[in-house]
């Protein structure tokens, strides 16, 4: 692997900017963990489309992978997340969420277990030295993945033809399972949209190759390259949350209070107090039933994108604020993710009110829009669980 | 199977205070102790010769109350002895109490000096013993009992301080935190005397008198009056009222009992089971074993991952060996009285030597002139040990403590030794060496440290022997930690166990 650190920007390049660069309309770069990746390609809007109605092409190598070897990998993990790792079999994959001490969220990710005693960690927080941390006296081996392993995140309802049509077979792949399609090259279907997709992990170096091997599959399958504002936007509409945006990873934070439980991020059912202890269990225990806001998916009246807004209890006190809103083109609804103090959150959800700054050619307006809980994803379609996958 | 309320692992000083004060207060207890008798690392011998621990000054009463033997006084008889800065001119001091003359009876110019700073310090000490007598304030709601008691408590702390005037009280709380070796040459000029108090400001710690907090230290060891007593029967004595004391109290002992697990269920103790494979059932368990080797026993998933990395970067690095002589007869000490060969021989003949001393311990490496306490506890025996206590003497020594290198601190030792005495060497029969590392296989206690754990500033109180893990209990619900390595400490206080006892008592009512 080479790093060649592109000066005009200050960031190092993935393993396929080549590519995106020859694709790049906008010349639209943001910092991904040092790495200088695309927050638009062409157009936001075609992108999403794409996303939602073909397939999208992402790389995901900015991602932090680590992997865990060996007699006791199991049980560093199991002391590390929340829910019971020994749950999952090799070949699946798992959402899980780690917490310090004080059951405050450091970050979440998801599990890949290769074998019974591999398993590989994905995350957006660098995660080596607590990995260490939580190894310390146990049999296991560390490694970190994050600058050979190259990911590349294929999204959409045409994805499964194109992966077909590129002769890569994996019509068997359920929903969180994972499988090498050939050798160096392992294909999950996971992914960070809600929709059908995979997510293709390779050595750094076989990126490019994978790449243009996808390329040219998806050539009549409407395949496009996109970056991250059409993936935020289909995040938010599947419920995801990101790191940084709708929960402060708790070890970056600096000020007191800005960790969040589980709970508070309405991930209570990750949490498995049966599995024996885990890395926050106690505190967990007793924050399990008294959480101090929760983290609730809404609908906003209106179509401002309510991101930023503040949240008020009957248009008087303030109780909150919304972490991730969006116009969600598919769901034709205006969602919004927002944290809200209890008992607010529950005790009368309907009285909530987000306040948003409306300009008409050059008047700024606040105005109240209410909010209306909804339970589950805002978008969630049948095909992205469909086995096997349709082609089109 | 048996089933008990409270299981105490170790049977030291703490683990046996500890059980005896549980018992008292109608728990049934276990100890057990994985050697063949009690005693722990105070009373740890080889073969016949004298205990690790040969002197006695920190024992509090609190405790002897707590376990059952009264408020008067220890049913063994002690005496406290003087101490003698040797010179090797000949011209030792002797300091007896807060009373300083030379050995041959003349006065020293210093004395007053002296006497006005040991009392200062016995008058500090008195304030930071009443610390040491409870368990570390925090945790608690300020509202609840156990926080209004702690209130109290620093209440009167803060009124002792305040009592002290104003001067004195300016003058505490500027030299508590700082080293001992400025504080003691601003009073003391003479060598002699300023080698004592620094010597005693580190003994057993990885520190110099030029390290900070060292002040702190030496006033924590005059915490109880200052003296320094040799009980009649030796530390053995004082471990056999100990153990008689939790027997009357109801423990039920065990010695060659080795625990080798923490039993738990669903984040609760439930017992031990012995090397033997014998278990043990309690819904409390009180290890005065250190930290990381108590965590281990109940295995490190049971514990978050901070509180691992706290536990492992504990600071206990041993720096003290006991070196034990056993000579043909009493030695002669030129300049030195034959009824002061009974007391409290030290060789620190000035604070820049104890530094000296220091400086190759921070690097990995044996003190070429080490500071020796010598105790000659029957000096008019037939064929007498010489009880000593060399520093420095790192338990990560380069190369480790293969016998040549014990060899080596034998006789850097007698070489020292020779300096006052220069026929002592000829005398020697029969020589045992403790190294830090022996005396870690022997107890279990990280570096051979008689503390468990450092005695520095960021270990201490609420903070010992690390951070939020001040208030005895560790990990799954009913285990507690009752050795040196808690607030207040080792030096044979007995305080550590007994405040942990309060602790667990407190927890279950």
């Amino acid at each position: 692997m080479t790093i060649s650190p592109d000066l005009t920007l200050g960031l190092v390049l993935g393993p396929v900017h080549d590519r995106l660069e020859a694709l790049s309309r906008t010349r639209n770069w943001y910092g991904w963990a040092g790495y200088a990746a695309p927050a638009s390609v062409e157009s936001v809007e075609f992108e999403y489309f794409a996303l939602r109605n073909q397939a999208s092409l992402f790389d995901i190598s900015p991602m932090h992978k680590y992997r865990l070897r060996g007699r006791q990998a199991e049980a560093v993990l199991n002391r590390l997340v929340t829910r019971d790792a020994s749950k999952l079999r090799p070949g699946r994959v798992g959402y899980a969420v780690w917490c310090d001490e004080e059951g405050m969220v450091i970050d979440d990710g998801t599990l890949f277990r290769l074998a019974d005693d591999d398993w590989r960690l994905c995350c957006q927080e660098p995660m080596l030295d607590w990995l260490a941390e939580a190894a310390w006296g146990f049999d296991v081996e560390i490694a970190d993945e994050s600058y050979s392993l190259a990911g590349l995140a294929l999204q959409g309802p045409t994805s499964f033809a194109i992966l077909d049509a590129a002769g890569l077979d994996v019509a068997h792949l359920k929903s969180f399972d994972h499988a090498a399609a050939e050798p160096d090259l392992m294909i999950s279907r996971t992914g960070f949209t809600g929709d059908l997709g995979y997510e293709l992990w390779m050595p750094w170096d076989d990126a490019t190759a994978v790449w243009d091997r996808i390329w040219t599959a998806g050539a009549h399958l409407g395949l496009r390259a996109i970056g991250y504002e059409a993936v935020n936007i289909a995040r938010i509409e599947a419920g995801f949350l990101t790191a940084g945006v709708d929960f402060q990873p708790v070890q970056a934070t600096e000020r007191l209070n800005r960790g969040l439980t589980p709970f508070e991020l309405g991930l209570g059912h990750m949490v498995d107090f049966s599995k024996g202890h885990f890395n926050g269990r106690r505190a967990l225990l007793s924050a399990r039933e008294a959480p101090r806001s929760l983290l609730m998916r809404v609908d906003v009246e209106g179509f401002k994108p309510a991101q930023g807004a503040l949240v008020y209890h009957r248009k008087r006190r303030e109780v909150g604020h919304i972490t991730s809103g969006i116009w969600s083109p598919t769901a034709k609804r205006n969602i919004a993710l927002a944290h809200v103090a209890t008992p607010y959150a529950t005790r009368s959800p309907t009285q909530l009110w987000a306040e948003v700054y409306t300009q008409e050619e050059g008047r700024w307006e606040a105005r109240m829009a209410r909010l209306t809980p909804v339970e589950g994803a805002f978008f969630a379609p049948p095909r992205a669980r469909a086995t096997p996958p349709a082609r089109r | 199977m048996s089933q008990f309320d409270t299981i105490v692992i170790g049977a030291g000083v703490n683990g046996l205070v500890a059980g005896a004060v549980l018992a008292r207060r109608g728990k049934s207890v276990c100890i057990l102790e994985q050697g063949d008798t009690v005693g722990g690392m105070a009373g740890l011998t080889s073969s016949d010769g004298p205990a690790l621990a040969h002197l006695i000054y920190n024992l509090n009463s609190r405790v002897r109350r707590d376990i059952g033997l009264g408020g008067k006084d220890w049913p063994f008889k002690s005496k406290a002895l003087p101490t003698v800065s040797l010179s090797e001119d000949g011209k030792h001091v002797v300091v007896d109490g807060a009373a300083v003359r030379f050995a041959d009876g003349s006065d020293h110019p210093q004395a007053t000096a002296c006497s006005d700073l040991i009392r200062r310090l016995t008058r500090y000490g008195d304030l930071l013993r009443q610390l040491a007598e409870a368990p570390p304030p925090g945790g608690d709601s300020p509202v609840s009992r156990a926080g209004l008691k702690q209130l109290w408590w620093l209440g009167r702390f803060g009124l002792g301080v305040k009592r002290l005037g104003k001067s004195e009280m300016r003058a505490f709380l500027q030299v508590l935190l700082s080293n001992a070796y400025d504080f003691i040459l601003d009073e003391l000029p003479d060598g002699r005397l300023s080698g004592i108090l620094a010597a005693d400001a580190v003994r057993g710690a990885a520190t110099g008198p030029r390290s900070p907090g060292t002040v702190f230290s030496l006033i924590y060891r005059m915490g109880h009056g200052g003296d320094v007593t040799l009980p009649q029967g030796g530390t053995a004595a004082v471990m056999e009222t100990l153990s008689n004391a939790a027997k009357q109290a109801g423990c039920t002992l065990k010695t060659g009992a080795p625990v080798v697990r923490i039993l738990t269920d669903n984040d609760h103790v439930t017992g031990i089971e012995t090397a033997s494979g014998d278990r043990v059932y309690a819904k409390q368990v009180l290890s005065s074993v250190a930290p990381l080797p108590t965590a281990r026993l109940a295995g490190l998933h049971h514990f978050d991952i901070e509180a691992t990395r706290r536990i492992r970067n504990i600071r206990a690095r041993g720096t003290t060996a006991k070196v034990n002589l056993r000579l043909s007869r009493a030695p002669v000490i030129p300049g030195l009285p034959g009824n002061l060969l009974g007391a409290r021989l030290l060789f620190a003949p000035s604070a820049d030597y104890v530094e000296q001393a220091f400086n190759p311990a921070k690097y990995g490496d044996m003190s070429s002139a080490p500071v020796i306490e010598a105790v000659l506890p029957a000096p008019q025996m037939d064929r007498p040990w010489l009880s000593t206590i060399v520093q420095y003497a790192p338990s990560d020594l380069s190369g480790g403590w293969t016998d040549a290198a014990r060899e080596e601190l034998l006789q850097t030792t007698l070489a020292t030794l020779a300096r006052i005495s220069p026929t002592l060497p000829e005398l020697v029969e029969e020589a045992q060496v403790i190294t830090p590392d022996l005396i870690e296989q022997a107890t279990g206690a990280p570096g051979g440290h008689w503390h468990h754990a450092e005695m520095s500033l960021d270990q201490l109180l609420t903070i010992r022997p690390a951070n939020l893990l001040g208030r005895y209990a560790i990990g799954p619900k009913g285990l507690f930690l009752c050795g040196a390595a808690t607030h207040p400490g080792g030096d044979i206080m007995g305080l550590s166990g007994r405040n942990a006892a309060l602790m667990a008592l407190e927890k279950t009512g």
